[in-house]
């Protein structure tokens, strides 16, 4: 019986009533809500790492700055450093009448300078008294980190001309008017956009394990495959809807990144690429489905499939999440992105041949 | 007898059967290549941002040296092409020794990222050194004080302080004891810390720079300097949740397969309570659940070697029950009613997400905001970091956990038979048949029903804060008031509904107005009874009393039963279908109430 043949009209019409039930069930109204809630997450850490790791940004908030106490040597360079910082310092005459604004929240940190001079020999401790698990201490430590290191490079341009043949290397930057934090951008684009509009490839993967387990465990397979429907039609209809869906919610996603104003390059490429990432995602978990046939077991393998991949994409420049970023912020060639597009359209294909061999080896010989 | 044992035997056996040989064999070799690749990604450092800012250099010596890099694609050119370069997607041009960058976000970042990379550079070329004393001269030694936290910021009053009046130190005191004094004196920790000098030579030097994540850092010169990682909370949340989201799929798979094709018919006509089936279904996975938390508590923790140890472990344990509890009792409520596969799998991520976020989101204000006991995950930190946690608070935070719970597996139980397992009504006449054979059963009252679903409430009104914590002060507050009114009215209501709906009860205007005073009473009595059980540590905060209006007794009473009789005698004066514009309308009615109540924090 030459069933494994494929019918284009039959693969559209399973496409069709999966998306027919799967819009009837409401369940896709729940995965929408489902991203919502992710990116509400996600703009919620977006702010916190950007106040924590831009104090300039807080600046805005804060016009009073952080006010720290100091003992020790008010005429100092590094008194005077802390004081051109964006902190404000308060000198205190001993530690116990610092340690008592600091108890009544007056100031948020103690800092106890060295009276040892920069042309001694010895090390110099500053010895720094932080609120224990306060944000405040990550807010003061990130400030003061600016004046300290000026302090060390003051000191470090006494002492590093005693060791042979050091030579710093000098380089000087032209400023301009736009000053960014590396952090905040590299988060918007390496980790937040990727997850964006690869989850919905993610929970497209999920999704076809259901659409193919339960035709077995409802046994409604049997009465399918009586029809001259062949098992890869069905398949293959599930695939197609499971995958197609997934950009036009990527879609969604980047114009609701760019409504706020984070400028996204090569969105047709970016589209594509997810496309087929989510290809082959889902011919994978329709793979695991069709050999394992229970739900439970096919969604562990997906998910440890899933987290596999996540690791491998760790491993080298242009793995699809890597891949988006560059696309998104215009760091990678045409050629270089048509060859990598092309690799994983490659993968995508042998996938679809792996699966085509797995249903003709569990269906040819009924 | 104990038929529930004879299921829980037959469950586990049965789900262990399933991971026949191949299943097995593709499963180990899944977690092998699993671990292989974390393994190798965990050498790279694990990014993500290779090559992402492209750098035109003239002076082929930084090439090696920015590179070091993965973020940076160096390419070097002479200078003439590097001055017409700058046109070009190049976002930085270093003609050495000036470096230029252009107008955009990008290109800005780019530049921070250099500045990154040359201080890495030069903190290596100074380590190779081996001169600690004129290579690394600054040293920062980092120690971390107590102090009573700011906890009414919220509420606006500064003045309650607790514990800052009649013991500040006295002058002639030295940093140290003082130090000593605020850890033994606040915290009630002993623990004597090592105290840390500055390394003598570069490979102490080395050996404090290789710290794991959590670690605190105590010693380091400025440019090692890191802050404290906020946050962390959460790493350490997914490591806990991770196990409930796998195995809770089983669960509710198991669950839906004995409704698919009625496998479960036979155990329903076989002379066992449902509860003894719901019970024995759920045992086994409850156990293995804990099971594999009891390992990752002790990956944690350490093997337990003394009583201390074992003592935060059995207490992380505990801690970590209600969670699971809770997410098993969604799981298998929302398998009773889902009606397909998928919907099931939406179901569950939809809850999964909810109930996270009600963990997570607090957790992360863990150390700065009285809010964040809500989660437990802020008590597993605690247990974590290796402080200990006072009896109010696991209560606070676990009590709703198991409450809600119960009544949802209560609920479930219900309607554990043949009419709704294997039938497709839809969901929502799945639910009213619960409350329906809840009412007919023994202790069915409206007025238990609302004290049952006081806990709900809770939980949904303290997501609500959550949620609602990123909008601006006067915004949050209107969007909070009225969503609470309306998940109050709701609950206060559907039990009366259920009665007229399904005519368990004429629909006469006595029998509305009696359901409607037992109702609202039993609600207030229920709100009352959780105000004292829990609410004592947020009730400071605004947002607590919104949701208890203070110690007011009787107009609270009153607005509570005015709300349901809205609602009951509309449906009276029209009918039944009229239900749920009647809950919105009394809900607005309750949040103007709630408004004019609050009036003051509001307005100034």
């Amino acid at each position: 019986m030459a069933k494994q043949k494929i019918t284009p009209r039959i693969v559209l019409l399973i496409a069709k009533k999966e998306y027919r039930e799967v819009l009837h069930e409401r369940t896709f109204i729940l995965a929408i809500l489902i991203q919502l809630f992710i990116a509400s997450f996600s703009t919620f850490l977006v702010i916190g790492l950007t106040s924590f790791y831009d104090p300039t940004a807080l600046k805005n908030m804060d016009n009073e700055g952080t006010r720290i106490a100091i003992v020790g040597n008010n005429e100092s360079e590094l008194y005077q450093m802390i004081q051109d910082s964006e902190i404000t310092p308060f000198w205190y005459a001993n530690f116990a009448n610092a340690y008592t604004a600091f108890y009544d929240r007056k100031v948020d940190a103690i800092l106890l300078i060295p009276d040892a001079p920069p042309e001694g020999t010895d090390l110099l401790n500053i010895d720094i008294y932080l609120p224990k698990s306060d944000l405040k201490a990550t807010l003061v430590s990130l400030q003061l980190k600016e004046p300290l290191e000026k302090f060390e490079q003051s000191v470090r341009d006494i002492r590093t001309k005693r060791l042979s043949d050091y030579t710093p290397l000098d380089l000087t930057f032209r400023e301009t008017l736009s000053r960014a934090s590396s952090t905040y951008f590299e988060f918007v684009y390496v980790a937040l956009l990727p997850l964006l509009v690869f989850t919905p490839a993610f929970i497209s993967g999920g999704l076809v394990v259901d659409f193919i387990t339960e035709e077995f465990e409802r046994k409604t397979i049997d009465l399918l495959l009586v029809s001259p429907i062949s098992m890869l039609d069905v398949v293959s209809g599930k695939v197609l809807l499971a995958a197609t869906i997934a950009p036009v919610q990527a879609f969604a996603w980047m114009l609701l990144l760019m409504l706020n104003r984070i400028p996204i390059n090569n969105v047709a490429s970016i589209l594509l690429l997810v496309l087929i990432i989510s290809f082959i995602l889902v011919l994978a978990s329709s793979i695991i489905s069709v050999m394992f046939r229970e739900r439970g077991l096919a969604q562990l393998f997906y998910s440890l499939v899933l987290i596999f991949l996540f690791m491998v994409s760790y491993l080298f420049t242009n793995s699809p999440l890597n891949l988006v970023t560059r696309l998104s912020i215009q760091s990678i060639g045409t050629v270089e992105s048509v060859l990598w597009i092309g690799i994983y359209s490659f993968i995508a294909l042998l996938l679809y041949w792996l699966l085509v061999r797995v249903v003709g080896s569990r269906y040819n010989n009924i | 007898m104990s038929g529930w044992l004879t299921i829980a035997k037959w469950e586990f056996f049965r789900s262990k059967l399933k991971f026949d040989l191949r299943s097995l064999f593709f499963l180990s070799l899944f977690i092998v290549l699993l671990i292989a690749a974390s393994y190798a990604a965990a050498q790279t450092g694990m990014n993500m941002n290779n090559d992402i800012y492209r750098v035109s250099v003239t002076d082929p010596n930084l090439k090696p040296i920015l590179e070091i890099d993965q973020r940076f694609d160096v390419i070097i050119v002479d200078v003439y092409t590097a001055s017409n370069l700058f046109k070009e997607d190049t976002d930085v041009v270093i003609i050495s020794p000036n470096v230029y960058f252009a107008n955009t976000r990008k290109s800005a970042s780019a530049s921070d990222a250099i500045k990154s990379t040359l201080k890495d550079y030069r903190e290596l070329v100074l380590t190779s050194y081996n001169d600690i004393n004129n290579t690394h001269p600054v040293w920062l030694t980092v120690h971390y004080l107590e102090r009573p936290e700011s906890f009414q910021v919220l509420s606006g009053e500064r003045s309650a302080r607790p514990g800052a009046e009649g013991r500040l130190p006295s002058s002639d005191l030295s940093p140290e004891d003082i130090e000593a004094a605020a850890k033994g004196g606040i915290s009630g920790a002993t623990t004597v810390q090592p105290v840390q000098t500055p390394p003598k030579t570069i490979e102490e030097f080395s050996q404090l720079n290789r710290r794991t994540l959590f670690e605190i850092q105590k010693i380091a010169t400025p440019s090692h300097f890191s802050p404290p990682i906020p946050f962390t909370a959460i790493l350490y949340s997914f490591l806990f949740i991770f196990p409930i989201y796998f195995v809770s799929q089983f669960y509710s798979s198991s669950i839906m397969d004995e409704r698919t094709n009625k496998k479960c018919e036979l155990v329903l006509v076989a002379p066992l309570r449902s509860v003894d089936i719901v019970i024995g279904k759920t045992l086994p996975y409850l156990i293995t659940t804990m099971a594999i938390l009891a390992v990752v508590t002790i990956n944690i923790k350490g093997l337990p070697t003394n009583l201390d140890i074992l003592k935060s472990i059995l207490l992380i344990l505990a801690t970590m029950f209600p969670i699971v509890f809770l997410f098993f009792a969604l799981s298998f409520f929302s398998a009773i009613l889902s009606r397909s596969f998928k919907e099931l799998t939406f179901a569950m991520v939809f809850l999964s997400v909810v109930v996270s976020g009600y963990l997570f989101f607090p957790a992360m204000f863990a150390n700065v905001h009285a809010i964040s006991t809500i989660s437990p995950m802020t008590l597993i930190v605690q247990l974590i970091e290796g402080n200990s946690i006072k009896t109010a608070e696991y209560i606070f935070s676990t009590l709703p956990f198991y409450f809600v719970g119960l009544s949802v597996y209560g609920f479930g139980t219900y309607i554990f038979r043949e009419e709704d397992l294997f039938t497709q009504k839809p969901i929502i006449e799945k639910m009213l048949d619960s409350i329906e054979l809840y009412l007919l059963g023994p202790f069915g009252s409206i007025f238990l029903l609302s004290i049952i679903f006081i806990p709900f409430v809770y939980m949904a009104q303290l997501m609500l804060i959550v949620m609602l914590f990123n909008l601006p002060l006067p915004y949050s507050l209107l969007a909070m008031m009225l969503s609470s009114a309306l998940v109050e009215e709701l609950v206060k209501s559907i039990g009366i509904f259920t009665l007229f709906k399904r005519k368990m009860i004429p629909l006469t205007l006595k029998n509305a107005v009696k359901l409607a005073v037992i109702s609202g009473a039993g609600f207030f009595v229920g709100e009352k009874l959780l105000f004292i059980i829990t609410l004592a540590p947020i009730a400071t905060s605004v947002f607590g009393s919104v949701m208890s209006m203070g110690a007011l007794l009787f107009i609270p009473l009153v607005i509570h039963i005015t709300g349901v009789m809205i609602v009951s005698l509309g449906m009276y004066a029209r009918s039944v279908r009229w239900y749920l514009l009647l809950v919105v309308f009394a809900s607005i009615l309750h949040a103007l109430y709630n408004l004019y109540i609050l009036r003051g924090v509001m307005f100034g």
